[in-house]
């Protein structure tokens, strides 16, 4: 049914523009979806019976709000029209891109994809981003208000915008992802339900946008790490590293699945940094032990990485392979070109990643203060747990 | 990111010395920041605590837990109040802080809740 949110959805607001309007119409429509369905069973044509559902609802709407002919007007031209529409697909590509416009916040963008992309309900984005339901709601009504005052269009963005506005999705997508692949426990089962949520989006951003190497990719890596989840945690929902994982655990499938994907994709696209993320994580995930892991590929997919799309971070990972291929002290004398960069100043995972380091290279007390001090800097509880434990343990 | 607003001051102080318009201002102004916060999507929670000198601090003496009269902190340094905000990044969060500050001129600390996921 959730599938459907976004076609009807679509198919409404290329109609009769109004995307506030029609989205709180679809959503009133999925409820009552949910309910009636529960009780009569999911009708022959679900899609026609949402879209009726929803248009009659956006009817009641401005049959209370404006004048007679309008109302007149827009009954009659929802009558017209037919159930089946041929541009469904560009309608969902087109409702994604309004979604994650840039002009909405990071918060605003992720809130918006969920609700009218995902068809998740106000509830249960609330719920996986451990806020109030009013909160949530009144985020997603300031963003639909926005995007009206600001007249934003529903349409797929010009060639020229492009490329921008696909990397602004996959990185709420991304950020989507992120945020659900967290622990186990609690409240935590409804952050899982945001990965998944993700891996959704992205396979359909991908049916939707086949030539794109990086949507590719981004599927990918999102395959190939999901697929090492029930390994990440443990029961209690402290971290285990990728080193100390039971790869048994690992989802065999969906490494397959992600590594086929990035496999055929290399080379067939412009290269770009999610491709390059992915075939790091399918060397990883193909190796049958961690010791077996074939870190010179990883340490020159880094290279290419850090030449494509340099940053702090990717310094901070391609340290980590060169101290697997070339002994930690070669690693922690990379990350020494860090120390003067701003970007890492109140970033945990510089001394992280150091303490780690430097644990291997025998420095026990120096690994404790650096595991110590990226404690303190992390805002990530279990993160905080994890680094405090490995410093413990060298004391 | 979601930080903690921390109000920090002696109410009682500020009760005795602040004159009967300034509180009624203040009152309504407190009812400004919380409705503009909630209008923005933004307040997941926010309260005022009791008085300082209601507080009980809970110690070990001699071994076991022990309930004294009085906070834990100087009254004149004691938590008044929070606001619990979701918002964007830490100069949106200063930014609410400053605004109090602005009115009150007592000091807010603001600090981040740890609640961000692991990285992937």
């Amino acid at each position: 049914m959730r599938e459907l949110a976004p076609q009807v959805l679509g198919t409404l607001v290329r109609r009769h523009g109004q995307f506030d309007a029609c989205e709180d119409a679809v959503q009133e429509a999925l409820l009552a979806a949910a309910l009636q369905w529960a009780e009569q069973g999911v009708p022959d044509e679900p899609r026609a019976w949402l879209m009726t559902v929803a248009s009659r609802r956006l009817i009641d709407t401005w049959r209370s709000e404006s004048a007679r002919q309008r109302r007149e007007e827009t009954a009659a031209a929802l009558e017209l029209t037919s159930p089946a529409e041929p541009s469904a697909q560009d309608d969902t590509l087109a409702l994604l891109f309004l979604c994650c416009h840039p002009s909405l916040s990071a918060p605003s963008q992720l809130a918006l994809t969920l609700r009218a992309a995902g068809g998740l309900t106000t509830a249960e984005i609330a719920r996986a981003f451990l806020v109030p339901e009013a909160t949530m709601a009144q985020r997603i009504s300031r963003a639909k208000q926005s995007i009206k005052t600001t007249g934003l269009p529903f349409e797929l963005p010009p060639s020229t915008e492009r490329a921008d506005r696909l990397r602004v999705v996959l990185r709420v997508l991304y950020l989507v992802f992120n945020e659900g692949y967290t622990t186990s426990s609690g409240p935590a089962l409804q952050r899982a339900a945001l990965t998944t949520e993700a891996v959704r989006l992205a396979r359909l951003l991908h049916q939707l946008t086949p030539g794109e190497g990086e949507v590719a990719g981004l599927l990918a890596l999102l395959l190939l790490t999901d697929a090492r989840r029930a390994a990440r945690t443990e029961a209690d929902g402290s971290l285990v590293p990728l080193a100390e994982q039971r790869r048994d655990l690992w989802d065999a499938a969906q490494i397959e699945e992600g590594i086929a994907l990035i496999t055929r994709t290399l080379g067939t696209a412009p290269v770009g940094p999610y491709q390059l993320q992915a075939a790091i994580a399918a060397v990883h995930d193909e190796a049958p032990s961690a010791k077996e892991t074939d870190w010179p590929q990883i340490l020159a997919l880094y290279g290419v990485l850090e030449r494509i799309a340099p940053g702090p971070v990717v310094t901070l990972n391609r340290a980590v392979a060169v101290a697997m291929v070339d002994g930690p002290r070669a690693g922690l004398a990379l990350l020494g070109t860090l120390d003067t960069d701003d970007r890492m100043t109140h970033n945990h995972r510089l001394d992280a990643v150091r303490a780690h380091l430097l644990e291997l290279a025998g420095d026990l007390p120096a690994a404790r203060e650096a595991y110590l001090r990226a404690a303190r800097m992390t805002a990530s509880l279990p993160e905080q747990r994890y680094l405090a434990l490995r410093g413990a343990q060298l004391g | 990111m979601k930080y903690m607003i921390l109000m920090l001051g002696d109410q009682n102080t500020m009760m005795e010395v602040k004159s009967r318009e300034w509180i009624l201002e203040m009152i309504e102004f407190m009812g400004k920041v919380d409705s503009d916060l909630t209008e923005s999507g933004e307040l997941v929670d926010g309260q005022g605590l009791a008085d300082p000198s209601q507080a009980k601090t809970v110690r070990i003496q001699d071994g076991i837990p022990v309930a004294t009269d009085g906070p834990y902190a100087e009254a004149k340094e004691s938590l008044a109040g929070y606001w619990l905000v979701d918002v964007e990044d830490e100069a949106r969060a200063i930014e609410i802080a400053s605004r109090v500050v602005d009115f009150t001129k007592e000091p807010i600390e603001v600090r981040q809740v740890m609640d961000a996921p692991p990285e992937v």
